[in-house]
């Protein structure tokens, strides 16, 4: 083949691209040494970081609350059992079988465990609406109408005992329902300390708008925290279990340089990736400042004793 | 055989209007969802990348299979459409996620990595971008410009690297995207022309 003399690269050029392509190699490393790096730097910081305490943070006024439009409640979700994307929960095929649907209520915690039939739950109790922010851990928010039972009423008739620490809540887990029922090993699980899941404010949700749950929004049945970020609100719950120990929830499990336990809003603590100091209102353009404990922390900073404790915000 | 349905410059022009299409179709599925902010940013950002890497990959390729070297002209359009892309991501972030807020824009990229990469990515490829034209050969003069161009080796990789720090579990997609990358960086290592 004849190449022109003027294409031939000149060795100084050739050179120079092998420095530049080593480069680039380097930089594609960065990412595997960032996370290393991290993972060194956590061993040593580990519980306790020297971190303001709360009462020093600059009070923010919560504004007014304006309902996110149903129609972005329904479409933006966050659900991997089915699919990765925000708009996969809601094209997927609506697969899940929300009636019958019984809850598995027990644990070592519960002096009368019982399995509840959903129409029985929802029959029991006032049904209450609730206008939360939803925060979550990605940074953007919205404004959910919520109705639901208070989980303590649910709680309160499993008659907890002294064991009762903790939460554990379990999402269905059937491949035969959910098209990417597999993506974390198992089924999806949450947990509460038992003081977190009597708050007033803690709710099982069963609809938004008036409007039954639909499967995205975690149907039949599903958790609201609002004053935590969003996974913690977990979804389509099928048991509730009392019990003595902090259970493991899945983001601990899959990432737990990013996920923990407690997952308080606080916009004082940046998520290794991205800040938390701002949110960005799904419907809306540009930022709004994040609240400490979502705007909830005249109901709950007192479940939270040591406010130094950066265990309690991630 | 050859068969030759269309002539290259023909070709070239189909290109640009067939990606110039993509992007507003992009741009017009991003309206219509829930988070245009979002949309926006991942679909530019998405296949900004793969526009890169494919502009990266014909050289090789080209060694290997006669049509590719014959449609080696489209290297550069698909480059440029990279970075169009690429700009209108960088666009998303500053005028609809930020709107302007250059403090809160300067609070969030301090020390973190992951926007730090995709920063230098843009900021490398605007030069490259700037000369992919016959003004900028001519001005340079080939071997220049062959050296300035090399950028893109170290451009792309952020890209990459930036694309794979973007996702939260699912890292499949720039985990296959950055083994091409790598595959290609070591064919470029050891080959000339």
């Amino acid at each position: 083949m004849l190449i022109k003399s003027s294409e031939i690269t000149s060795e100084m050029v050739f050179n120079k691209r092998r420095r530049l392509i080593a480069a680039g190699l380097a930089v594609l490393a960065l990412p595997a040494v960032d996370k290393g790096y991290a993972l060194l730097l956590q061993k040593q910081e580990q519980a306790k970081q020297p971190f303001p305490p709360l009462a020093s943070m600059p009070e923010l006024i919560p504004e007014v609350l304006e309902p996110t439009p149903l129609n972005i409640i329904t479409n933006y979700n966050n659900y991997y059992e089915f699919g990765y994307g925000k708009d996969d929960p809601s094209k997927a095929t609506k697969s899940l079988i929300t009636s019958p649907w019984t809850v598995d209520i027990g644990g070592v915690g519960a002096d009368k465990p019982g399995l509840y039939d959903i129409a029985d739950i929802k029959g029991e109790y006032a049904i209450e609406n609730h206008v939360y922010r939803f925060r979550c851990v990605e940074a953007w928010s919205m404004v959910i109408p919520w109705n639901g039972i208070k989980l303590a009423d649910i709680i309160r008739a499993a008659q907890p005992n002294s064991k009762a620490k903790f939460v554990r809540f379990t999402t269905l887990n059937d491949a035969q329902q959910m098209p990417n029922a597999g993506w974390s090993g198992g089924a999806y699980v949450e947990g509460l300390t038992i003081a977190e899941a009597m708050n007033p404010l803690t709710l099982m949700a069963t609809g938004i708008y008036d409007k039954t749950l639909e499967q995205q929004n975690g149907a039949p049945i599903r958790l609201v925290v609002p004053w935590k970020y969003g996974f913690k609100s977990i979804k389509s719950i099928v048991k509730i279990e009392l019990v003595e120990h902090m259970p493991q929830n899945t983001w601990w499990k899959q990432n737990d340089r990013e996920y923990g336990f407690y997952a308080n809003v606080n916009p004082r603590f940046d998520h290794p990736r991205w800040t938390q100091a701002t949110e960005r209102v799904i419907g809306q353009l540009g930022r709004k400042p994040t609240l400490l404990f979502n705007g909830y922390g005249d109901q709950v900073a007192h479940l939270y004793p040591d406010p130094g404790n950066r265990l309690y915000f991630y | 055989m050859t068969i030759t349905v269309l002539p290259l410059s023909s070709r070239k022009h189909l290109l640009n209007i067939a990606l110039c299409l993509a992007l507003m179709w992009g741009i017009y599925d991003a309206l219509m969802g829930p988070d245009l902010v979002s949309d926006l940013r991942s679909f530019t950002g998405r296949y900004g990348a793969y526009l890169l890497l494919v502009s990266l990959l014909f050289t090789p390729l080209s060694q290997r299979w006669l049509w590719v070297k014959r449609h080696l002209a489209l290297r550069r359009n698909i480059g440029v459409w990279g970075f169009i892309y690429a700009s209108v991501h960088v666009i998303v972030w500053i005028a609809l996620e930020f709107a302007f807020d250059w403090q809160l824009m300067v609070d969030e990229i301090g020390g973190n990595l992951f926007i730090l990469l995709g920063i230098l990515a843009f900021v490398l490829l605007v030069p490259l971008a700037a000369t992919s034209n016959r003004w900028g050969l001519k001005k340079l003069g080939y071997r220049s410009w062959q050296s300035l161009h090399s950028l893109t080796y170290i451009a792309i990789a952020a890209v990459m690297a930036h694309f794979f720090m973007a996702q939260k579990s699912d890292v499949l997609e720039p985990l296959l995207l950055g083994c091409v990358l790598v595959a290609v960086l070591l064919w470029r290592y050891r080959h000339a022309h």
